[in-house]
């Protein structure tokens, strides 16, 4: 068999070697407790330190802005429930967000209406857009905390958040948004777009799984999930993952140096990978491609007459990793909640296939791709016409 | 060579990770799945099979085999083609056998359409049953023979069927995990219930889906074959034909639950002797042989390590058969299998529809 493909870069990146390298030392000599008072508690919190200047630096923050968390969805339930928890009490029991949410953003809102909250998911388009105009009218005076990802995680759309954002501190509603699949991938700076609070993640930037981090403007009050020492200024109580901030730093900065050029590279094999399957399958629909704007690495592909299952089996098989809707944890695939959101017919929905593209695809790896599931395609409908 | 696929379909337990492991030893290119066929969500917190330590220990063995492993998410159907058939089958007073749809329908149709998706020529189970020359045999452990729930599977299903671990004894399987080094199966406690009914209660699931005022699980009158109510029960589902437990006492001989009425929601009991049937009619008849004709000599077992018993095909209608009895048989339940033997290969099956209290005659010799 050839080599494997890996096609689900927005499931998780492997770890980028100078991340590693980075992140040696502190497995090493330098394993001190940044808490601590000698010698060694010195150097890891002059590491941490710096290590949160340098995220700061990649998200146009203030270094007392981040909060280093086991991840995005850490990052997300501390903005939405720490937020609504710190702000229910002035009056503001509403939060706002959409059904395309990533399930850490709608399990943290969840969670907020089971403990009181009034949850209001706004409207999107068939093009996976969040309606501004319904968004606009849900934001009232109530609202604690909108949240509205930046890169939709399953068909890559990118959402209007400049806008959104404006129109949530208009109505004093603090606006959160989860960058996990934007950052890297479009210019994300706090300077220039008027969020409150951000989530990232380390894992799909090329530093370890379990390691992420949470922007948090200065003067936004809101209540730690976790209870204990001041680590993180009281919002992230625990003793540092040393090592993983610094990977993290790390991987953030390489994703801003190396952005400009492998956006543009992606977004040449993304419109190959697209052409090839339109020429191969043209009755092929990809969700999201009809959005004013969407992300480079990301392709949802639906194809009349198939299914995710059984589609993702027989390309695993021939060594292609790819992805199907939200994946629970048994590992089997259960029908995607966004694009039945976006109003994707039914066996469209049961027949989505996610490709993502990032540091190991290729030119060549894309052909393949387009090749196999082509095959696969015209198999699949033959075997559904004779078993039906 | 291009080695042959085969998708096997594991559990998580002992028996097809034991079937895997075969074939992988035998050459074959194994594919493993194991089946989501139903979530509890909470309500149930530990539960035998189907449940995420299950589809992790099939997952790891499929490791340890260095074969892929794939969960298939097949709720919708065996929600529709095995839980909702037991439920309103009890519904209407009988006693199904989900095993049974869930290899007709979900097991050896819906997994060889996914077979057929990977180009998998054959599937594969951890039965205790053969098939031998396209035809399905008894496993060679009768005591864990389970060709009973196989019957009504597509006959021609059968050429692409193999059946790795009917050829042994559960001891030999058990043996053969242990030298494979499949610890973490190798020990593990058999379920005897049904997948989605864990706890053994089967009413919580007909009380989920039909609700607590379900009249099959509303109080209703035990009585005698005669009429005469001698008690009330709470629910005729709690009830099968053969059944002790659960029945007023205070009579001479032993009584058993003779017959169930959803009509009136009587559990009729009496005394063993009306329990004995000399035929039965049912429906919904497969053959994974020849159709047999009228006149046949079988072997016919009613139930689940029921002894076989010497009978007759007297009447074949295509969908619905009679079958007589030499001698009189204990509990013959609507709602149970049928299936006939020849020896110990099998014939075919059918969903017992009555029993028949005295022996027909056949009516080609009684003419």
């Amino acid at each position: 068999m050839p080599d494997p493909i890996y096609l689900d870069h927005a499931a998780t990146t492997p770890v980028r070697a100078e991340v590693l390298e980075a992140m040696a030392p502190f497995y090493g000599p330098r394993f001190g407790n940044p808490s601590s008072l000698h010698r060694w508690g010195r150097e890891a919190r002059v590491a941490l330190d710096e290590a949160r200047e340098r995220l700061a630096g990649c998200l146009g923050a203030r270094s007392e802005e981040i909060c280093f968390t086991s991840g995005g969805t850490e990052a997300d339930n501390l903005a939405i429930l720490g937020v609504w928890r710190a702000r229910r009490a002035e009056g503001r029991n509403a939060v706002v967000s959409t059904p395309i949410e990533h399930k850490a953003v709608l399990g943290a809102v969840h969670q907020a209406s089971k403990e009181g909250a009034q949850e209001r998911l706004c409207r999107v388009t068939r093009d996976g857009e969040v309606d501004v105009a319904s968004f606009d009218a849900l934001m009232t005076s109530d609202v604690a905390v909108a949240s509205v990802m930046w890169v939709n995680n399953e068909i890559g759309t990118v959402q209007p958040v400049q806008e959104l954002a404006a129109l949530a501190k208009a109505r004093g509603a603090l606006f959160h948004t989860d960058a996990v699949q934007a950052f890297g991938k479009v210019e994300v700076d706090a300077r220039r777009t008027p969020f409150d609070a951000l989530s990232i993640s380390g894992h799909k930037i090329g530093a370890p799984k379990g390691c992420g981090a949470i922007y948090v403007r200065r003067g936004t009050v809101l209540e730690s999930l976790f209870h204990g020492g001041t680590q993180e200024r009281g919002k992230r109580p625990g003793t540092e993952n040393v090592a993983f901030a610094v990977g993290l730093s790390k991987a953030a900065e390489l994703a801003c140096e190396d952005r400009g050029a492998e956006c543009a590279r992606l977004l040449a094999l993304r419109d190959r990978l697209e052409r090839g399957i339109r020429d191969r399958v043209p009755d092929a629909v990809i969700h999201g491609s009809g959005a004013r704007e969407r992300a480079p690495h990301i392709v949802n592909v639906s194809v009349p007459g198939t299914d995710t299952e059984s589609m993702l089996m027989a390309l695993d098989l021939q060594g292609i990793g790819c992805s199907g809707g939200s994946a629970c944890q048994s590992g089997s695939s259960s029908p995607s909640h966004v694009l039945s959101a976006i109003g994707v017919p039914r066996d469209l929905v049961g027949s989505a296939i996610r490709m993502s593209l990032g540091a190991m695809s290729d030119e060549a790896s894309v052909d393949r791709v387009v090749d196999v599931f082509a095959r696969l395609v015209n198999k699949a409908r033959g075997l559904a016409g004779v078993s039906a | 060579m291009k080695r042959e696929r085969v998708l096997v379909a594991m559990s998580g337990g002992v028996d097809s990770s034991v079937a895997a492991a075969l074939l992988v030893e035998q050459g074959y290119d194994v594919v493993g799945a194991t089946m989501k066929l139903f979530c509890h969500g909470d309500e149930v917190p530990d539960r035998p099979c189907c449940s995420l330590d299950s589809i992790n220990d099939a997952r790891r063995v499929c490791q340890q085999l260095g074969v892929p492993h794939y969960v298939l998410n097949l709720e919708s159907a065996f929600g529709r083609d095995v839980v909702d058939d037991f439920v309103s089958e009890y519904a209407r007073g009988r006693t199904p056998i989900p095993c049974v749809r869930c290899n007709t329908f979900t097991k050896f149709r819906d997994l060889v359409r996914k077979a057929d998706a990977i180009d998998a020529s054959f599937v594969a189970t951890g039965h205790y049953a053969r098939v031998i020359g396209g035809e399905l045999h008894r496993g060679v452990d009768h005591s864990k023979d389970q060709s009973y729930f196989l019957w009504g599977i597509d006959r021609d299903v059968l050429s692409r069927m193999i059946l790795p671990v009917g050829a042994q004894t559960k001891a030999e399987t058990r043996a053969v995990a242990r030298r494979l080094g499949l610890t973490v199966i190798a020990e593990k406690v058999e379920s005897q219930d049904i997948c989605f009914v864990p706890d053994g209660d089967h009413t919580k699931v007909i009380r989920r889906k039909l609700g607590a005022e379900a009249p099959a699980l509303s109080r209703g009158p035990f009585m005698l074959s005669n009429g005469t109510v001698i008690g009330e029960h709470d629910g005729y589902a709690r009830f099968t034909i053969g059944q002790r437990r659960g029945v007023p006492g205070g009579f001479r001989e032993p009584m058993f639950v003779v017959a169930i009425r959803p009509e009136d929601r009587a559990v009729v009991i009496g005394p063993r002797a009306e329990l004995l049937g000399r035929g039965l009619i049912a429906r919904e008849v497969n053959w994974l042989s020849q159709p047999c004709l009228v006149g046949t000599r079988l072997s016919v077992q009613v139930r689940h390590r029921a002894a076989p018993a010497a009978g007759e095909l007297i009447r074949n209608d295509g969908d619905e058969i009679e079958i007589a009895l030499d001698e009189p048989v204990a509990a013959i339940t609507p709602g149970q299998s049928v299936v006939l033997y020849d020896g110990a290969r099998v014939l075919g099956g059918g969903i017992i529809e009555s029993a028949r209290g005295a022996r027909a005659s056949l009516p080609v010799l009684a003419a």
